[in-house]
């Protein structure tokens, strides 16, 4: 079903009747129940014609003649909007849930978010937690602070400075302390001379 | 793997209801996940639960000190020995400075892991909202998309540094959740803010725990474990949809709702029963009339899947004559489903007098809850859950008498009405 869905990206359909015999077609595939009331589970042209009325499908800008060229977000709108009519929400409802918006949020909505989707959740997930730590960003320091002479940037007098630092273990005994504008070097001739101050700094402990 | 869904039951206290009057109707609805299929020898590719993706957040701010320290590790040790080598796992340690003792890896060496646990040690405050936000990022790192990512923040004390304020920190519990990251939370001892370690769980889709003795910290573990590995769905709501001329008045397990009005349940467990009473107001209905009560549906994500699957079922009910329903008895189930939600409200109720120092009206409240349950269940004999249950609600109001324990007395209280609505 999923696939079904977002095989239709991008895919712009010229016309009423194209554009419903497409809905008609998926929302068949969708297997819509609706025990109850007299909403219909396919939407005719005449239905189609009432939501752009009510404003729960978008009306499309764009015209090849005479008939209007409805685009992919205007099939996600269809489609969202039995979804919700037939998990009996009431029409004041969906029109909240669905306008304004995005082609990603709808295909969420959907349930249909496509191979992407665990990147997007990822990075979804880590942008929201990054947002939250924001404000109270100075609090974060390192357990074993560096000493001054490694890291002349943090205020070592008590109260933590606008930097964020995360302690990382590299073997029992090793831990590096990284400051999150910390950006790592970008060449290999760079990394090279890293690693060279690495090993000169922990050789002194043999 | 085959396609099981869970099973749904509607009971009321009697079968058919009594034709003729308004009347209103409590329906038990039993919500039982299949059980998780051990026999692995028909799904070669299944290792028989789900991958973990786990945060241990945990508390070193100088009250945990000693037993409960010493305990916290051998906990988390014990984490980390259940863990399979496709697992991940990171730890972060918190007091008034957040450490990422090691960051989200596969569990695979689990030795070393072991070892810096051991050197874990208790000193300074608790920045517990800080801890927390880094627990999760270092599981969105690696987010697993089928698997359960969950931070599981422990701690023996209140929120003191950085962001403290307790709403605050339950919407971002649900902000994360949403996004993919449950939380459970593992209060110690009598000091923690159980109001906040209870609703973040809540709201962050995983369990509140409370560990009254360090010694009992490693089968808390245990259970969350077990439980993680048992999951068979998350994201759960409940849509009710009555009959023209039946109301619904009460879902008596007090769950919150969603955006699009559902009831937002807790994570299913397979093989275990989610029971929820709704209370309906019903209009008189004539003697013979077959009346489809209520629609149910249940949204719910599998596991192992990526879509939400949606279940529907009605439930009917036969309307006949005052004399043909009396004879038959009251169905013990609904009556004790009914009566351990109401004590769940009456422990809730109790915590508030206590609030307000009205340690008499906390004791009469419990006290009155216990004596209804007895009357209630009076007609079924000795029940052990029923007697367990009236023991409880007593030795909570007598302890109301003992106020140095009023602090631990008011967590017992809150983590058995949690208990009572979420069927954990």
């Amino acid at each position: 079903m999923t696939q079904r869905v977002l095989n239709e990206r991008g895919k712009r359909y010229v016309g009423l009747p194209e554009f419903a015999r497409i809905g008609a077609q998926i929302l068949a595939e969708m297997d819509l129940e609706q025990h109850r009331g007299t909403v219909t589970t396919v939407p005719d042209e005449r239905t189609i014609r009432f939501y752009l009325a009510e404003g729960l499908i978008q009306a499309p800008e764009e015209k090849q003649g005479t008939a209007s060229v409805f685009g992919y977000l205007n099939l996600l709108q269809l489609l969202t909007v039995k979804k919700l009519q037939a998990e009996h929400l009431p029409i004041r409802k969906i029109r909240e849930l669905v306008d304004g918006k995005s082609e990603e949020e709808l295909e969420t909505l959907l349930g249909v978010s496509g191979a992407s989707r665990k990147k997007s959740r990822e990075s979804d997930a880590k942008d929201y937690l990054e947002s939250l730590l924001a404000p109270a960003a100075p609090r974060f320091t390192a357990a074993a602070r560096p000493s001054q002479q490694h890291a002349p940037d943090v205020d070592m007098a008590g109260e933590a400075t606008e930097q964020s630092w995360q302690r990382v273990e590299i073997e029992p005994g090793l831990e590096l302390h990284i400051r999150s504008d910390y950006t790592p070097p970008t060449t290999s001739a760079k990394s090279k001379t890293l690693a060279e101050r690495i090993r000169s700094l922990i050789s002194r402990w043999k | 793997m085959t396609q099981q869904h869970p099973k749904v039951e509607f009971f009321t206290r009697r079968e058919k209801l009594k034709a003729g009057r308004e009347q209103t109707v409590d329906v038990l609805i039993r919500i039982t996940p299949p059980a998780p299929d051990v026999d692995l020898s028909r799904h070669p590719n299944w290792k028989g639960r789900p991958d973990l993706n786990l945060s241990l957040v945990l508390d070193r701010s100088g009250s945990m000190e000693g037993e409960k320290m010493i305990r916290a590790r051998e906990a988390a040790m014990f984490c980390v020995d259940q863990m399979l080598s496709t697992d991940r796992l990171s730890l972060v340690i918190f007091d008034d400075r957040i450490d990422v003792l090691f960051p989200s890896e596969l569990v695979t060496n689990k030795p070393l892991l072991k070892d810096m646990i051991a050197r874990v040690s208790a000193r300074g405050s608790t920045a517990l909202h800080e801890a927390w936000v880094r627990g999760g990022l270092t599981i969105s790192e690696h987010l697993f998309d089928q698997g359960i990512n969950r931070v599981l923040l422990l701690t023996d004390g209140l929120a003191n540094i950085g962001i403290t304020d307790t709403d605050a920190i339950v919407h971002q519990a649900m902000g994360l959740y949403q996004r993919g990251v449950s939380t459970s939370t593992i209060g110690i001892g009598a000091d923690f803010n159980e109001d906040l370690l209870m609703p973040m769980a809540q709201a962050g889709g995983g369990n509140a725990w409370h560990v009254v003795e360090p010694e009992d910290m490693q089968h808390i573990f245990q259970v969350e474990l077990e439980g993680l590995i048992a999951q068979f769905a998350h994201t759960v709501s409940l849509g009710l949809i009555p009959a023209d001329g039946v109301r619904v008045v009460d879902l008596l397990n007090d769950f919150a709702l969603t955006d699009t009005g559902r009831y937002r349940l807790p994570n299913l467990q397979g093989g275990t029963s989610l029971d929820l009473v709704v209370q309906l107001k019903v209009t008189a209905q004539e003697p013979g009339t077959q009346l489809r009560l209520l629609d149910l549906h249940l949204g719910f994500t599998r596991q192992d899947a990526r879509n939400a699957d949606v279940l529907k079922l009605a439930h009917t009910v036969e309307f006949v004559t005052q004399s043909e329903v009396e004879p038959a008895a009251e169905n013990q189930e609904v009556v004790k489903a009914v009566q351990f939600l109401m004590n769940a409200r009456a422990r809730n109720e109790a915590m508030k007098r206590m609030d307000m120092g009205d340690f008499a009206g906390a004791e009469s409240v419990l006290m009155g809850a216990a004596s209804a349950t007895q009357l209630a269940c009076a007609p079924f004999g000795a029940m052990p859950a029923v007697m367990e249950e009236c023991e409880a609600l007593q030795e909570a109001a007598l302890s109301l008498k003992d106020r140095i324990k009023d602090k631990l007395g008011r967590k017992k209280l809150a983590y058995a009405a949690y208990s009572r609505q979420t069927g954990k």
